[in-house]
Formats: structure tokens, C-alpha cells, sequence
């Protein structure tokens, strides 16, 4: 039995930014999700700090929202952020109208923006497209949703909160129309836990129809809105860039940490739990990108997913075109809606406004709970921000070279040493190899796990004292995961990559004949 | 050592330097040709364990590969052992063994060795060089396995564990017993060191003074297992005196690339054709061909200065699958053979169908590569011969699927002979 003031359903950004808030103002806070943190749409976007520029034309209100965000989470969050800046650049695709709508939208929003002409762009990124027609910069950003989202939770742990990752909700306890918590099945043990809270926040995105069903709340519905990303090795730009037209597929590239995102299509997709990839939508990608950056078919891709927007239904939009529809955030207040209380359902947004969503919450469950106490996210800064020093892409390397002798290296492409590694393992305290790739970014870099991996599951076999079958299950479930998302896009040298991966686990080791 | 002369006509013209180019140049020069090695990287036989692989599962376990192999061959008429026939694996099994020094390389085509690998799997393989043999599982029994702190590469608990866990199958006695020991001879200071550098480290006398001396408090009378990093240039003799210092059989487990024992390989392969009279010219890309009806007729290398063109009786292509850059598969799904532009064959159309979703599932798209006749020799999609002096061997041909099967080493053996055998065969007749 776990009891608390509040039980916030969802690990995403906009859960463990709740629960990070509550447990701020001093509500004693439990955070649960079915998976790891951030492993929904959190964890499946391109990394983009949007300075609100993308929406600047179409919707002006959700563009200044994302500045001020921008500027909250550059105090907050220094450490998941890199300071990349951004463009908006006119390719000879793209309407010629547009840039002066974009421009006269930025100062409406309050964005800082600069006209800049070709050359000035080029020289600031000699890959992109000499046919471009100039462009403009605003504060744009990369920012790192893992590490985002654990800072959160470890933030909302030194306040007195409790994380149960891989907890799944079976059901969500009422009492005369008041709810009073929820029951969590450990996805790994299969144990069940009992959760007494006093107030739930449903914080679950795509799936937060099925939560609200579980109280009850009938008829929330969310329309998965999936795009697939591609992320591209090695940087081929160092600025965020975006096409300076209305937003649509493909046009923007975010360099994040040793990787460049092209990003994203638009579908309604087959229910929250579909990540499926079509080829189709790769190919497009691959075109846009080449009006971007020349080239960029015979660049390498190292890996492709699909993330879904939870965009919460609105009847003045049109189904068919879920990018139609509004991207600002909903707070449903059940007790409003339903007659239910002490439950909120707040879904919707993007990754850059979660801390906001996330403050509007906790605004109203104080309402509710008759009580007043302020907000102090936007000032505190995350555990490993408090130097306020934004990520540099040389910060692994510098590190690296502090201990080039005394330690190993077992994940070359990331740059991740020996001790680094068992460190994080000791922490998650995990057997899955995946968690340790999100914590870390191991192999995650162009050989996509193909000697650190049997390094890990090696490692992993002494920090967690496994035994033979947990340790051949974690490594097997590592390249039955990394498969789906190489499968896709496995030609120039990430094929070449992937027979050479082939030769190591098959023909050298033999993993195929674990028991 | 001349140039090539602008008339200067080779008797063959090798592309690649793997397993496959090597064994193809060093049969040919051994038997009087004037050869000539062309290649643009470094091959592929540095990656491989030092064992040869000839056919390890059909999906079974395979316990005797000449006595699977004709089931094999029927099963899968494109296959390489099908093309190259069966008389050729066999024959490049005893061929390649003399090549060695005498008793470097043991075993033979009708009994597979179990030997670990670096997650403690019993892999089958043909022929094991003898620092491996005794790692041999069919017979079960006590092994040490001996971890270096300091290599990376190698994860002795964990190896262990899952060796004494080992399915050895009906056929085999005994069980597995096997335990980890860690030891940390002097390393110099340095956490990291590669496997080429414990190589390096165990060449050296005193240094396996102090790893004997570390190690042996801790036996228990069981057959010892090191990282597969018992020196490169003087292995037998590094094996032998640790095998007489121990008092225990010891053997090597292959771990991950660069292989030491592939690059012991590698390095003897090379230095026979150099004996041979072979000569091998490096760091230059097929840039472009000739031909005159059904014979290639020159071969353009992109070399250091300027193209040069080179112009043989016969041209064999040992240019490796996807791995090496041999095929190449650009973003729309089209496949290319990058230095002759010779036809590729087995790629399904739908890029759905390419690759099954569980990723140690068969894969179609994984057999493709270049079709080929019973001499080797590249066929078009309409089944003809499109160059009559052009042989393909190795991991370019199609039909294969050799880290599944466990036929790497066999395929570029077999192949690498049976196109040199073939030049040899017209050229005598």
C-alpha cells in the first residue's frame, strides 16, 4: 500500500513535471507509469526548444507561450539544453509570402528575431542549400527529453515524491463520485500495488481517454497524431533549421547531442500504442531533407521512430487533418465535466510548455483542495542545471579526456566510460538495456550498439549479479529493439554498419543460440 | 618490383584483399601466374575469429559439415556451395591447412568443433587453429576462464555462466563445468588496452612470467580459456609456454573485431602470396571497367596519383558483400556491385519484404549479391554469362546467409580455390 497526497499518472514531461510541481509546493507525491519514463511521445520527439517561431504565423498565442517557456526552461534546465539557436530559412520550394507573415508574427509573439541574409546563413551553415533565399534566426534550442524528464523526477524525489516506473494502472478507485486512487500492477514482478491518493492527475497523453475511462470519465478522446523522425549521424547542421513556410512535413532539422533529427510527418494513427513506420513517409523525409541540405540521401540514417501528439478532440476541426488542430494544451476538470472530483486530466501541449502545464495543474488541484501555495518551477533549477551552464556537443570528450587512462571506454560512439556506466546501472537498477541507452545515450551513436553492447550486457551480468538467462535476455531484447528501428532504413553505409553489426553478434558470437 | 607498363598484360587481375582475394592470388601465384592484387580497404579477414566456418547450422546444429552439406547444396541450389561444389570445400579445407605451419590449423570437414564464444555459446566450426582446439565442448569437462582486467572485450562471469549452461545435443558426453578467474597483470598504467595490444603485451617473456605467476594459485586442474589474445606474430610459441607453465591444456576464445587471430590470419595469408611472387597494391577504388563483347578486357583503379588501368587474361571479383562495400545499397533501395557494375541479384522489390521483423529471423534481402554459373562466372538476370573471364568468390556472391549459417570462411575458401582452379584449369587446357 502506497498512500499520498497526489498520484499523477504518466512519465512523460508533462507527468513529471506535475509531479515535480506538487511536490514543490509540498503535496507528498507518487509518479507512476506503465514503462520508463519519457519512453511515450516525450521520449519519441526530435528534441526541438521551440522559441515559438513554428507557430508565429498560424496561432500567436501558443508562439509566445513557447518563448516564455523557452526562457523558463533555459533558467531551469541548463544542463539538457544546447544552445543551438535556430533558422527559418525560404527554400525555392517554399511560398515567397510567407517570410514576411513569419517575421511580423515573431514580433507580435514577442520573439526575438533577425533578418539574416543568404550568405550570413551560409556562413553560419555551409551544408545547407545555396538556393535559399535568406532566412531569419530566433532563440531556438535542442533540448534533451530524457534527461529533461529525469531531472523532474529526481527533482520531485528531493522534495519527497516516489517514481514507480514500470507500473501499469488496472484501475482507478472512487468513492461517492470522489476518487481516492488507483491500482498499479509492477510490469516487471507483476505484483500489485495499491495506491491511496487523496487527488489524481491523469497526465497520460495519447492514452489518456483510457485512464479517464478507468474512473469513469467516459468520451475523452485523444487523437494519436503520429509523425516518424529520423535521426541522422553526426551533425549536418549545428542550428535548429526550419523551413520558412506553414509547418508540414519534413521541414525541420534539429541538431541534438551527436545526432541531426529530421522531422516530421503527420497521420492519424492506428491508437496510441502505433509506431508502426511506413516507407512512404521515410522517402518523404529524405526528399525534404535533400531541399535542405544537399546530400542528405548519401548522409547516414541511424535510426528511425514514430511519436504521437496527443491532440485532444475538438469538433470545430476537421478529423482528417489532425495537424489542424490546436496544439495548446487541455485541462479537463472532471468535476467540471463529469461530476467526478479530485481527478484532472490535463493532456495535449508540447514538450516545450510542459512546465507550464504542469503549473496550471497544480493551480487548479490547489483550487480544489482549498488551498494556496505558489509555484516555484520556473526559478528552481533541475538537479544537474544548477550551474546554469547550457551542454556543449565537446562536454563528453572533455570529460573523456580528464580520465583517458585511468578509465575505459565502452561505448565509443557516445563517449561513455567504464565507470560512468556501472554507475548508471547502479542507479537504475535495472535488467533492461534499453533504460541504460535512454539514461545514457549508449548506443545511440553509429554503430548503434554494435560493440558496446556486449560490453553492457557483460557489465550489466556483474553490477546486477544476473544470472545467465537475464542477462542473454536483456542483450537479445536489445537487438530485437534496435531492430525495429534500423529495419526501415538500412541502406548506404548504415547497412554496411548492420552486416558488420551481423558478423559480431551471429557469426562471432553466436547470440542466436542463447538459451 | 615493376610497375605495370602500359603493355602489360597480367594473368589475373584479383579485386579485394579478404579471405576470398587472398586464397584466390596465392593458388594462382604458388602455381607460376603473374598475379596482381587491386584493393581499396584492408579486408575483411581481420573480423573473423581465426576459426573456418563451413556450415554450423541448417537451421540445426550441424555435427558433420561433408556429411550435411549435399542435403545443403539441394536445399539452396544458389548457394555459393552450390555454385562452387562440393569438391571445392573439401578441397579447400586440406589446401588452406598446408598453407600454415604444420599443425597450426586442425580439424576437418566431417566432424564440427564446439568451441566458446565470448558469450559462452558452443559454435561449431571445421577447423580451429590448435591455440582454439582445445576449447573443444563436445567432450564436456572443467574450464577456467580467465578474464584481463584491463579488456574490454571480455566477460569471463558472464561466459561461464552461460558455458556451463551449454546445450552440447545427444551426440555429445559429458557436461560443462566452468568458472571465471579475473587477473590483473601490469598494464603500463593504461585502463584500455586493446586486444591487439595484449597481443603485443603477451609476446612479451616477463610479462607472461607475471600473468603465469597471478594465475596459477587459482587452477583447479580444468582446461584454462584466455581472451583470444595470446600474441600475434609468436602465438604458438606464447600458447606452448603457457600450456607447459600451466600444466593444463589452455586455449583462446575469439572475441570482438579487430580479431587478433584474424589478423594472424590475415598476415600469413598475405605474407605466403608475397613469398609466392604475388603482388597486392592497396588504397585503390575500381573506378571504372572495359569490356569487349563477353570479356572484360581493362580495369580502371582510382590509385594515389592519377587512374591507372590495368588490363589481365582473367579478373576475379573478391569485393565482399555489404559489410565491405562491395554491394552498395543507396536510399531508394537500388543495389549496385561497386567495381565491376555486374548484376545483382535476390533483391525483393518490396521494401517491406527486404527484412523479417525479428531481427534474427532469415532476411531475404541478406542473400542477395551476384549470381553465378558453375565456373563463377556472373550471370545476367536473363541467366547468361556477362563477362566469360570473370570470376566472383567470397561474401559478393548471392545466396548466402553466412553469419547465420556459419559459413563465412568456408564460402571464401571454397570459392577463393575453386576461381583460381578454374583460371588454372582453362589456362592448362
Amino acid at each position: 500500500m502506497v498512500e499520498a497526497e497526489v498520484l499523477v499518472i504518466g512519465g512523460g514531461a508533462t507527468g513529471a513535471g506535475v509531479a515535480r510541481d506538487a511536490a514543490m509546493r509540498g503535496f507528498s507525491t507518487v509518479l507512476v507509469d506503465r514503462d520508463d519514463l519519457a519512453m511515450g511521445t516525450t521520449g519519441r520527439f526530435h528534441g526541438l526548444l521551440h522559441s515559438g517561431g513554428r507557430y508565429a504565423v498560424k496561432d500567436p498565442p501558443s508562439a509566445a507561450e513557447c518563448m516564455e517557456e523557452n526562457r523558463a526552461l533555459r533558467r531551469i534546465a541548463a544542463d539538457a539544453i544546447e544552445d543551438t539557436g535556430g533558422l527559418f530559412v525560404s527554400t525555392p520550394w517554399d511560398d515567397p509570402a510567407y517570410p514576411d507573415l513569419f517575421h511580423s508574427g515573431c514580433i507580435e509573439a514577442g520573439i526575438p528575431v533577425e533578418i539574416l541574409s543568404t550568405a550570413e546563413i551560409l556562413r553560419r551553415e555551409p551544408r545547407l542549400n545555396p538556393r535559399i533565399s535568406g532566412g531569419f534566426a530566433v532563440p531556438d534550442g535542442a533540448i534533451d527529453a530524457w534527461k529533461t524528464v529525469w531531472g523532474c523526477a529526481l527533482s520531485a524525489k528531493e522534495y519527497g515524491a516516489t517514481i514507480l516506473n514500470y507500473h501499469r494502472i488496472t484501475a482507478v478507485h472512487r468513492s461517492d463520485g470522489v476518487v481516492t486512487g488507483a491500482t498499479a500492477v509492477n510490469a516487471i514482478s507483476g505484483e500489485e500495488v495499491a495506491i491511496s491518493a487523496g487527488f489524481v492527475v491523469n497526465a497520460s497523453g495519447v492514452w489518456a481517454g483510457d485512464v479517464a475511462n478507468l474512473a469513469g470519465c467516459e468520451g475523452v478522446t485523444v487523437l494519436p497524431g503520429k509523425g516518424i523522425m529520423i535521426a541522422m549521424s553526426h551533425r549536418l547542421v549545428h542550428t535548429v533549421v526550419n523551413r520558412c513556410k506553414k509547418p508540414a512535413d519534413g521541414d525541420i532539422l534539429v541538431p541534438i547531442r551527436t545526432v541531426s533529427v529530421i522531422g516530421t510527418t503527420d497521420t492519424e494513427a492506428d491508437g496510441p500504442d502505433d509506431v508502426a513506420i511506413p516507407q512512404d513517409e521515410i522517402q518523404l523525409l529524405l526528399e525534404e531533407g535533400e531541399k535542405l541540405v544537399p546530400g542528405f540521401r548519401r548522409a547516414r540514417a541511424l535510426r528511425v521512430w514514430a511519436g504521437s501528439r496527443p491532440l485532444v478532440k475538438d469538433d470545430k476541426a476537421d478529423d482528417a487533418d489532425t495537424r489542424e488542430m490546436s496544439r495548446a494544451f487541455a485541462l479537463i476538470d472532471h468535476k467540471e465535466r463529469d461530476g467526478v472530483e479530485h481527478f484532472l486530466t490535463i493532456t495535449g501541449g508540447k514538450f516545450t510548455t510542459f512546465r507550464k502545464m504542469a503549473e496550471v495543474t497544480v493551480d487548479r488541484m490547489c483550487e480544489h483542495l482549498g488551498t494556496a501555495r505558489s509555484c516555484t518551477t520556473a526559478e528552481e533549477a533541475l538537479p544537474d542545471s544548477g550551474h546554469h551552464r547550457f551542454y556543449w556537443l565537446g562536454a563528453r570528450l572533455a570529460r573523456r579526456e580528464e580520465t583517458l587512462n585511468d578509465d575505459q571506454l565502452i561505448c565509443e560512439c557516445e563517449l561513455i566510460s567504464r565507470r560512468r556506466l556501472e554507475s548508471a546501472m547502479e542507479q537504475r537498477h535495472t535488467q533492461n538495456l534499453d533504460d541504460i541507452r535512454r539514461t545514457l545515450r549508449l548506443a545511440m551513436g553509429p554503430c548503434q550498439g554494435g560493440f558496446c553492447i556486449y560490453r553492457a550486457t557483460g557489465i550489466l551480468h556483474s553490477v546486477e549479479r544476473l544470472d545467465y538467462s537475464a542477462a542473454n535476455s536483456a542483450l537479445l531484447r536489445f537487438l530485437q529493439e534496435r531492430w525495429k528501428g534500423v529495419r526501415p532504413i538500412l541502406y548506404g553505409d548504415q547497412l554496411r554498419q548492420a552486416r558488420l553489426d551481423d558478423w559480431i553478434f551471429q557469426g562471432l558470437l553466436d547470440v542466436e543460440h542463447l538459451t | 618490383m615493376t610497375a605495370a607498363g602500359p603493355g602489360r598484360v597480367y594473368d589475373a587481375l584479383v579485386v579485394g584483399v579478404g579471405t576470398a582475394g587472398l586464397v584466390t592470388a596465392l593458388r594462382l601465384a604458388k602455381q607460376g601466374a603473374d598475379v596482381l592484387v587491386t584493393a581499396k580497404g584492408v579486408g575483411a579477414t581481420h573480423l573473423t575469429s581465426g576459426t573456418v566456418d563451413v556450415l554450423g547450422y541448417t537451421p540445426e546444429r550441424v555435427v558433420n559439415p561433408a556429411a550435411a552439406l549435399p542435403d545443403f547444396v539441394r536445399d539452396h541450389p544458389e548457394h555459393p556451395y552450390a555454385r562452387a561444389g562440393l569438391q571445392a570445400v573439401g578441397d579447400a579445407l586440406d589446401w588452406i591447412k598446408l598453407q600454415l605451419p604444420d599443425g597450426a590449423l586442425v580439424g576437418s570437414l566431417e566432424a564440427n568443433f564446439l568451441l566458446p564464444t565470448a558469450v559462452g555459446v558452443p559454435k561449431p566450426s571445421a577447423l580451429a587453429p590448435e591455440t582454439m582446439a582445445p576449447g573443444d565442448l563436445r567432450n564436456g569437462g572443467r574450464f577456467t576462464i580467465v578474464g584481463l582486467a584491463g579488456l574490454k572485450d571480455f566477460y569471463p562471469a558472464y561466459l561461464a555462466d552461460n558455458l556451463s549452461r551449454a546445450r552440447l545435443g545427444q551426440e555429445d558426453n559429458g557436461r560443462v563445468e566452468a568458472r571465471a578467474v579475473t587477473i590483473s597483470p601490469p598494464t603500463g598504467g593504461v585502463a584500455d588496452v586493446t586486444p591487439m595490444g595484449w597481443a603485443r603485451r603477451f609476446e612479451d617473456t616477463e610479462f607472461r612470467k607475471t600473468v603465469i605467476a597471478e594465475l596459477e594459485p587459482s587452477l583447479d586442474g580444468g582446461a584454462v580459456g584466455f581472451p583470444a589474445v595470446l600474441g600475434l606474430d609468436s602465438a604458438r610459441t606464447v600458447w606452448q609456454e603457457l600450456n607447459d607453465a600451466l600444466g593444463v591444456p589452455v586455449f583462446e576464445i575469439p572475441t570482438l573485431p579487430p580479431s587478433v587471430p584474424g589478423n594472424r590470419m590475415a598476415r600469413a595469408l598475405r605474407a605466403a602470396l608475397t613469398r609466392a611472387g604475388g603482388r597486392v597494391v592497396m588504397g585503390g577504388r575500381v573506378i571504372g571497367v572495359r569490356g569487349a563483347g563477353e570479356r572484360l578486357e581493362e580495369v580502371v583503379v582510382d590509385a594515389a596519383a592519377r587512374p591507372k588501368t590495368y588490363r589481365a587474361r582473367d579478373y576475379v571479383l573478391a569485393t565482399g558483400g555489404f559489410a565491405s562495400r562491395g554491394l552498395e545499397m543507396d536510399s531508394y533501395g537500388m543495389v549496385r556491385e561497386a567495381a565491376f557494375d555486374l548484376p545483382v541479384t535476390g533483391m525483393p522489390p518490396n521494401a517491406e519484404a527486404r527484412w523479417a521483423d525479428e531481427y534474427l529471423a532469415a532476411h531475404p534481402a541478406a542473400r542477395v549479391g551476384i549470381g553465378v554459373d558453375d565456373e563463377l562466372r556472373p550471370l545476367d538476370s536473363g541467366h547468361g554469362v556477362v563477362y566469360e573471364n570473370v570470376r566472383v568468390a567470397g561474401a559478393a556472391l548471392a545466396g548466402a546467409e553466412p553469419w547465420r549459417e556459419k559459413s563465412g570462411e568456408g564460402i571464401s575458401l571454397a570459392t577463393g580455390l575453386r576461381a583460381a582452379e578454374l583460371i588454372l584449369e582453362r589456362r592448362g587446357g
